[in-house]
């Protein structure tokens, strides 16, 4: 007992000191007043924020931001669990390996360069355009391909869609082969197998990717930025945006009404599921 | 193979998965085929007319040039604070029975904290406590987006690292010490060269923690943001390609290494 204090007392100092006090401040600062002579907070407890936080459409973003998060993570999943289910179960170890390395590359590229790209792709005059108007399917540019709430559902989905795979792959690799052969025995067919005996025995792993695909686009900015159109909006760019005005006590209400549904799903999503024990070991 | 698909089954499990790599792809692949265009035009070059004078430009482009020193010292602080405190964390992790869950939850915490969220709080907190902006900030706010992939790089590759074999090593007499060093680090170390190099590209490449906290020396992402905003020159395009290029060659080289480290592990069974 007395290694394990000593070995998690320097990442737990980092994660307390430089992660967690600086949210709970920020909670505790989102109940202050904004003084608006000196740009920073007046030490009297105020809700006014959260007022704020509901007027001018503002929960619309909130609403609108839970949609996108919602959509992405559904959209990553009908393509991650095929996937996951051919590195598996289909290829073979080599082709298994290469999967899994093209999955991880995006993961540690840059998403504001990838984001920047599907400009290239989507604008005017961008490729899909060009290919869809030399192929006769459109005589003009299809202006919604980008700057539209498409081409942020495209951009994040691209951005985020490792997130889905690798729990499922994890879950995958839990499933005890018999139990799909015996259900084979039994006369199921492959759709029936899939429906009946996969996908209830990787619920755990479809769960965590949901999540982690939620939680991450639910927190994005960037792609929103670089591929929404005007009044397309985010609720981190909506931070930004409040903090162009220095008004510290609503973009920090913004942050913590953001924080409480982020926690919250991070944590129902472990009670029920366990996500620690997605990461252990079979027969440790 | 005990489960038997049919062709439709396979049809479409393949095509999904070759639809999601595509749109994975497609992108910085097309931006690499534009950096290597010589016209002032976003477009793929005919392959006569392939040129490198975009790369060759980025020599001249000082801003760049110094955000690109600065973000590889920043990854490189990143990325050596990362591994060291993640084997501690993983480490710890191997050790606790009851609070594992709990401790798993708290190393992965920073990675659900919105970048946003995460860059303003401690950029505030940093101002407010009179502590001005500069490489440090950076590495603090990236550290904490570093720390949760390195952590869970390094406890998979401790599924290398069987009960059995410390237990041995216990009954023989080793010391813990003399137990981590001799059997723990080596069986470890390809997820501890992963971690390192997985924390280096993720500070490398972030962007929003950075966006907040960098001081007057920008880190590269920030640079590239702007300029991306203000009306692109071919030179951007050259920059991305070159860290697109970097960043997969060093996740191939970690993947090519775990493929022959199971290798040998096969055969040696």
């Amino acid at each position: 007992m007395k290694t394990s204090v000593l070995l998690l007392a320097a990442p737990l100092a980092v994660i307390l000191a430089l992660g967690l006090a600086p949210l709970v401040l920020v909670v505790v600062w989102s109940f202050c007043a904004w003084d608006s002579a000196t740009y920073w907070i007046k030490p009297e407890f105020s809700v006014a924020a959260y007022g704020a936080v509901l007027e001018a459409g503002r929960w619309s973003v909130f609403l609108s931001t839970l949609g996108k998060a919602f959509l992405t993570a559904s959209i990553c999943l009908v393509i991650a669990y095929p996937t996951a289910y051919a590195m598996y179960f289909l290829a073979g170890r080599r082709l298994s390996v290469l999967l899994a390395a093209l999955l991880t590359i995006p993961f540690f590229t840059s998403y504001l360069i990838r984001s920047f790209s599907w400009r290239l792709l989507l604008g005017r005059t961008g490729v899909i355009n060009t290919l869809l108007q030399q192929a006769g399917i459109t005589d003009a540019p299809l202006d919604w391909l980008l700057f539209s709430d498409f081409a942020v559902i495209v951009g994040l989905v691209a951005s985020y869609l490792p997130f889905a795979t690798f729990p499922v792959l994890l879950s995958m690799r839990r499933v005890d082969p018999i139990a799909l052969a015996a259900s084979r025995d039994l006369g199921a067919g492959f759709w029936t197998m899939a429906r009946t005996v996969l996908l209830p025995l990787t619920y755990s792993g479809v769960f965590a990717g949901f999540l982690f695909v939620f939680v991450m686009v639910a927190g994005s900015s960037t792609e929103v930025q670089m591929l929404g159109g005007a009044g397309a909006s985010i609720v981190s760019v909506m931070i930004n945006d409040v903090m162009r005005v220095a008004n510290f006590p609503l973009a920090f209400a913004i942050s913590t009404l953001m924080l409480v549904i982020v926690f919250g799903l991070v944590l129902i999503g472990d009670a029920i599921f366990g996500l620690s024990s997605l990461f252990e070991e079979r027969g440790q | 193979m005990i489960v038997r698909e049919g062709t439709t089954p396979r049809i479409v499990i393949w095509t999904l998965t070759v639809i999601g790599l595509a749109v994975i792809y497609a992108p910085p692949l097309y931006l690499l085929g534009v950096s290597f265009n010589p016209a002032l035009q976003p477009g793929l070059p005919h392959f006569s007319d392939i040129t490198l004078k975009w790369y060759l430009a980025l020599g001249a482009e000082s801003a760049l040039v110094a955000a690109l020193g600065q973000s590889i010292v920043i990854a490189l602080a990143t990325a050596i604070i990362a591994t060291l405190l993640s084997l501690g964390a993983a480490l710890a992790y191997r050790e606790l029975h009851r609070g594992r869950s709990l401790w798993f939850l708290t190393v992965l915490l920073p990675m659900f904290v919105p970048g946003v969220i995460q860059g303003l709080a401690l950029s505030t907190v940093l101002s407010r406590a009179g502590v001005k902006a500069s490489a440090l900030t950076v590495i603090a706010g990236h550290l904490l987006w570093a720390m949760p992939f390195a952590f869970i790089v390094i406890l998979t590759s401790f599924a290398a690292v069987k009960r059995t074999y410390l237990m041995a090593a216990d009954d023989l007499g080793a010391s813990r010490l003399r137990q981590f060093l001799d059997i723990t680090l080596p069986l470890i170390r390809p997820g501890l060269v992963s971690a390192f190099i997985f924390s280096f590209l993720l500070s490398f490449n972030e962007f929003t923690r950075a966006f907040y906290l960098a001081g007057r020396q920008n880190t590269l992402p920030v640079v590239l943001f702007g300029k991306m905003n203000a009306g692109a020159s071919p030179t951007i395009y050259a920059m991305s390609g070159a860290i697109f290029l970097v960043s997969s060659v060093c996740v191939v080289v970690v993947a090519l290494r775990s493929l022959l480290m199971q290798r040998q592990a096969g055969r040696s069974i």
